[in-house]
Formats: C-alpha cells, sequence, structure tokens
C-alpha cells in the first residue's frame, strides 16, 4: 500500500460536489451572502452542520490514515490514531443523523477539502499539529457554539448531540498535544515545523475573521477558551491564537 | 482434580501465537485505517472506521499479554513468508473500485479464518493456567463475530449483481488459496472447526452495518424544483446527442462553453444520463451528471442559476471520467 497516498486520491461517491473553499465562499459572496454559514437560520445551521459531517468524515480518513502511515512510530501513537478513527466514525454517524434532524442529506452543499489536505502532511508531528490541534481545536470553537445556538433556539436533539462530540474533540486535541511533544522530544527543528504548519492552519481557519474572542453574542465564533484550556493548550498558544483571528483573512 | 492440568501449548509456543495473530491483525488494522480514504462508499467506510479501533484493541491485548509469557512486549510475527504474502495480496487491493475486494479480504477470508483459530485456540488452552489468554480470545471472538456479520451484510449490499458476484468468488478462491498454502496465520494448518456458525447476535455498539446501509440510502430523490429539472433534462440530452446548439442555450448569455467540455465529450459516445447529484450554493445550484455508453463513462457539473427566463448554466466542468460506480 503506499504510504502516505497524493491527496487527490480521496475517495467520494458521486453525489458530494467537491469544490475548492475559496471558490465556495467567494460565489457565495458574489451573491450578497455571508462566506460561511452564520447560524441565523435553520437553514444555516443544516449547511453549517452538513459542513461538520464533512470534516468528520475527512477526520476519520486522516485518522485512518496516520494508522496505516506510520508503522514504526510508537504503539501507544497508533492506539491514539485508531481510537479517533472509531471516534470520527461515530461523529459522521452523528453527523448524518443530525442533517436527517434537520430535513437534508449528504451532499447538499459542496465538500471543501482543506482538513483531508492537512491530513496529507507527511510528517506524524505536523499532521498532529496541524489536524488534532489546530483543526480539532477550530472544532471546539465551532462545536462550542454550535451548542450554545441550540439551547437559544430550544432544539435538545442538536445540543445533546453536539455537546458529546465535542467532549471528544477535547481528547483528540488532548492527543495531539501529547503527540507533538512526544514525537519531537530532542528534534527542536520537527517541532518547530510542526507548530509553524499549525500556526498556517490556525490563520487559514478563522474563517475570514468570522472566529474571534468574546461572546456567543457578540461574534460569530468564539474562541472556546476554556475547552482549549481543558485540551491543553498554553495561555502564550491561546493568545497568539487570538491576535492570529485579528489579521488573518481566509480563502 | 476438578479442573486438567494438562495442556496443550507451552508458555513459549502460547507467545508465539499471540505473536502470529498480532502480526495478521495489525496489518488488518493499517489496512482497514488507509483503505477508508481510498473507499467511495459511505457504508463500507463507517464499517471500516468501527473496527480499526476493534483491532487495535485485539493487538494491544496480545502485546500486553506478551511480557507474562516471557516474550517482548507488543511484538508482531509473521508464521511464515507465505501468510506475508496473503496479507500483501489482501492489501493489494486499493483502488476505488475495489471496494467489494477489499471487504472479502477481510470479512469473508481472514476474519473468518482468526474467529476459527481463536475459537481453536480457546478449545485447547488450559482453564486452570491460561485464563489471561482466554480472556483475550473471548473478548477477540465476540468481536471477530459481530465483524463478520456487519462485514456479510455491507458485502450483500454492495455485491449485487453477477459481475459482482463473481468478482466475489474469484477473490474469495484466490485469497483462500493464499491462506491454505500459507497453513493459516500460525502456519500450522487451517483450523478445523468451522466459523461459518455466526450468530446473528444483537449490536449494541453503536456499529449496526443496516445503519450503515440505510445512512448511505438516506438521501432519496433530489429535491430539484421542476423547472429546474426540465432544464437539467434538456442539458443532459444535449450532452448525450452531441447538440452543441441546445446546450448552448441553456448557457448564460455571454457565456461560451470551454473548448474542452465539448471536446472532452465528443471523445466517446453515451447513450443515457443520470443525475448523480444536488447541492445548493447559496441561491445556486450544483448538478452533476453522469454520461454512460459502451466506451465508458463521463460525469459533467454544472452550476445553475435562476435568471428572469429561467434555469441557466454558469458554469460547466467535466468532473470525472470512468468514475467510480458503486461497487
Amino acid at each position: 500500500m503506499d504510504r502516505p497516498i497524493a491527496y487527490d486520491k480521496l475517495a467520494r461517491e458521486d453525489r458530494f460536489v467537491r469544490m475548492r473553499a475559496r471558490e465556495v465562499a467567494e460565489l457565495k459572496v458574489a451573491q450578497g451572502l455571508p462566506p460561511f454559514p452564520d447560524l441565523s437560520s435553520r437553514e444555516s445551521i443544516k449547511e453549517r452542520v452538513h459542513g461538520i459531517m464533512v470534516g468528520e468524515l475527512q477526520a476519520m480518513e486522516g485518522a485512518g490514515r496516520s494508522v496505516c502511515d506510520f508503522p514504526d512510530a510508537p504503539w501507544d501513537f497508533t492506539m491514539d490514531m485508531a481510537r479517533q478513527v472509531w471516534d470520527e466514525s461515530r461523529h459522521v454517524e452523528i453527523y448524518l443523523r443530525l442533517l436527517e434532524h434537520l430535513d437534508g442529506y449528504a451532499g447538499e452543499y459542496p465538500e471543501t477539502t482543506i482538513l483531508w489536505r492537512c491530513a496529507c502532511a507527511e510528517d506524524a508531528a505536523a499532521r498532529v499539529a496541524g489536524v488534532n490541534r489546530g483543526l480539532e481545536g477550530l472544532a471546539c470553537d465551532v462545536f462550542n457554539q454550535l451548542v450554545h445556538i441550540a439551547r437559544k433556539i430550544g432544539d435538545p436533539i442538536l445540543e445533546r448531540s453536539v455537546d458529546y462530540v465535542l467532549a471528544d474533540e477535547i481528547t483528540h486535541v488532548r492527543m495531539g498535544s501529547k503527540w507533538l511533544t512526544r514525537l519531537t522530544e530532542g528534534d527542536p527543528e520537527r517541532r518547530r515545523k510542526a507548530i509553524e504548519f499549525q500556526d498556517s492552519i490556525d490563520e487559514r481557519f478563522n474563517l475570514g475573521g468570522v472566529r474571534r474572542e468574546g461572546d456567543h453574542e457578540a461574534v460569530s465564533i468564539s474562541i472556546a477558551t476554556d475547552v482549549r484550556r481543558m485540551a491543553g493548550f498554553t495561555e502564550e498558544e491561546i493568545q497568539r491564537l487570538i491576535k492570529t483571528t485579528q489579521r488573518s483573512q481566509v480563502y | 482434580m476438578s479442573e486438567s492440568l494438562e495442556g496443550t501449548f507451552s508458555a513459549e509456543h502460547s507467545a508465539r501465537l499471540l505473536r502470529n495473530y498480532r502480526y495478521a491483525v495489525e496489518r488488518t488494522m493499517r489496512a482497514l485505517g488507509g483503505w477508508i480514504a481510498l473507499t467511495p462508499e459511505l457504508s463500507a467506510k463507517l464499517l471500516m472506521g468501527r473496527h480499526v479501533w476493534d483491532l487495535a484493541q485485539h493487538c494491544d491485548a496480545f502485546g500486553q499479554r506478551l511480557p507474562e509469557l516471557r516474550s517482548h512486549a507488543q511484538v508482531s510475527e509473521a508464521a511464515n513468508p507465505a501468510i506475508v504474502a496473503l496479507m500483501d495480496a489482501i492489501e493489494d487491493a486499493e483502488a476505488p473500485d475495489q471496494t467489494v475486494e477489499r471487504l472479502v479480504g477481510v470479512y469473508a477470508v481472514l476474519k473468518p479464518h482468526l474467529l476459527a483459530t481463536y475459537r481453536d485456540h480457546l478449545a485447547h488452552a488450559n482453564p486452570v493456567y491460561e485464563p489471561p489468554t482466554r480472556r483475550i480470545l473471548t473478548r477477540c471472538i465476540d468481536d471477530e463475530e459481530r465483524h463478520i456479520a456487519a462485514g456479510e451484510t455491507i458485502l450483500k449490499y454492495l455485491a449485487a449483481g453477477p459481475r459482482v458476484i463473481e468478482r466475489v468468488s474469484a477473490r474469495r478462491r484466490h485469497l483462500e488459496g493464499l491462506l491454505a498454502a500459507a497453513g493459516g496465520v500460525t502456519g500450522a494448518g487451517l483450523p478445523t472447526r468451522s466459523a461459518a456458525e455466526v450468530a446473528a447476535t444483537p449490536v449494541e455498539l453503536s456499529d449496526d452495518a443496516r445503519q450503515f446501509i440505510r445512512l448511505e440510502q438516506a438521501t432519496g430523490a433530489w429535491p430539484i424544483p421542476a423547472d429546474l429539472d426540465k432544464a437539467q433534462d434538456a442539458f443532459a440530452d444535449a450532452l448525450v446527442l452531441g447538440d452543441d446548439a441546445a446546450l448552448s442555450r441553456l448557457l448564460v448569455p455571454g457565456l461560451a462553453l470551454d473548448v474542452t467540455v465539448p471536446a472532452l465529450l465528443r471523445g466517446a459516445s453515451y447513450s443515457h444520463h443520470a443525475t448523480v447529484a444536488f447541492a445548493r450554493l447559496g441561491h445556486q445550484r450544483l448538478v452533476k451528471t453522469r454520461l454512460d455508453g459502451p466506451a465508458g463513462s463521463a460525469t459533467v457539473l454544472a452550476r445553475w442559476i435562476s435568471a428572469a427566463d429561467g434555469w441557466r448554466i454558469a458554469a460547466l466542468d467535466v468532473v470525472g471520467r470512468d468514475a467510480v460506480r458503486p461497487a
């Protein structure tokens, strides 16, 4: 088996439409719409849920590749990645069911593959830094916001389901923090590159300035600082992330 | 004496068996993990995703038991080169249209053999001094029964049609030949007990393969507005007929067809079409059309916008040639 595989080998059923994230955002802006779902309506929540479902699918595929691609990594690393595959596969199922709950269907919105591209990093340390800490950290912010919205609109099914997924995501970020440290022990250059990769992802995923520090009511996606602390982020890292959200433009 | 102290295996032999199992299970786990991204069908992706973690736990349990049997922890060992060849052959099926081959290798050949082997081992492992191994085997047997039943369900769903059934049989015969040549995962010959009588046990771990299939099929009919459906039909007919004039009438004013699109489509003749995806992009709609013909197939993506005089195509692209069909 090829290890790793080229990112364009990601296999999908025909019903999914794959597009560049930038193109999706630009076409929506051209129609006078926000580039990303703003959760202001049920339709918008459905679109966000679809985006998360696709993200979970790619996270499952990425963690699966990490099980496959690094046979020489420490055994405990493989165990953590295998556990993550299981979690993500359950998350895919949860979000497919949530789509049904919201009268949606898989393939209803275009799929972008930025998450998968990050999961194709050749170095295991970069992969856990970028995916587990960068992207799963973003997931913590997004899910925290979604739980808040679900509570606000009185949708206990959405609230409870996403709350449990959020708990898993915190565990995945912790795994990322652990393996970034352990895999780069005694190799500061490798650590520097992995963190640089994570930072580049944080910048790209600030969702055009939508993700910011602040109260759920005041910003579209609030950086979940408490959740991030729980997941092993340092104060310095949280402050650095907040700074990047003040300057970044994405896609 | 209530329990016999007679045993079949020495501690050393027991450790070797566990290393042999671990070899096959570890390679299967890594293959399943790697295949998820290479497999188009959602039901098969979810099946593999659920089982990677169980197999990792089996490997871990075997690997942790090893030092208790005076062996190194977490070591895998192929029984012989022939079992390596079998695992290589199982892993070999990694093209997107080989989902059925992947599932047959793991769920119809290797796992039934592992189940029979574990049952055989359990039957011979002494209950007085081998309870730690017996406990591991009992858990593995339980999981493998569940995995095989789930794998069979997905295989039956995906392997509909005589051509696919023939592929399943051929793949199975080939791999079973390699398995027999290796003498099974331990190299000591295939166990005499059959794994065929896998009971359909109730699924309580949220990994019911029937649900995976239901979720894959849940889309149902596309919610295409009637006027767009009509325009889409006219568009697809024009593609099949190679009718550039009809095609041009469906484009937004000022949009010239990308020269590569008609060129690509003219390379082959298509006899029929089907809508295979329908997505929203704000107020616009994305429709994927699959064209099939004797020489192959092509998939075309059109972005439709609603104009004053009806739906018009704002962008058109060929996104696949000979794209994968669900197996």
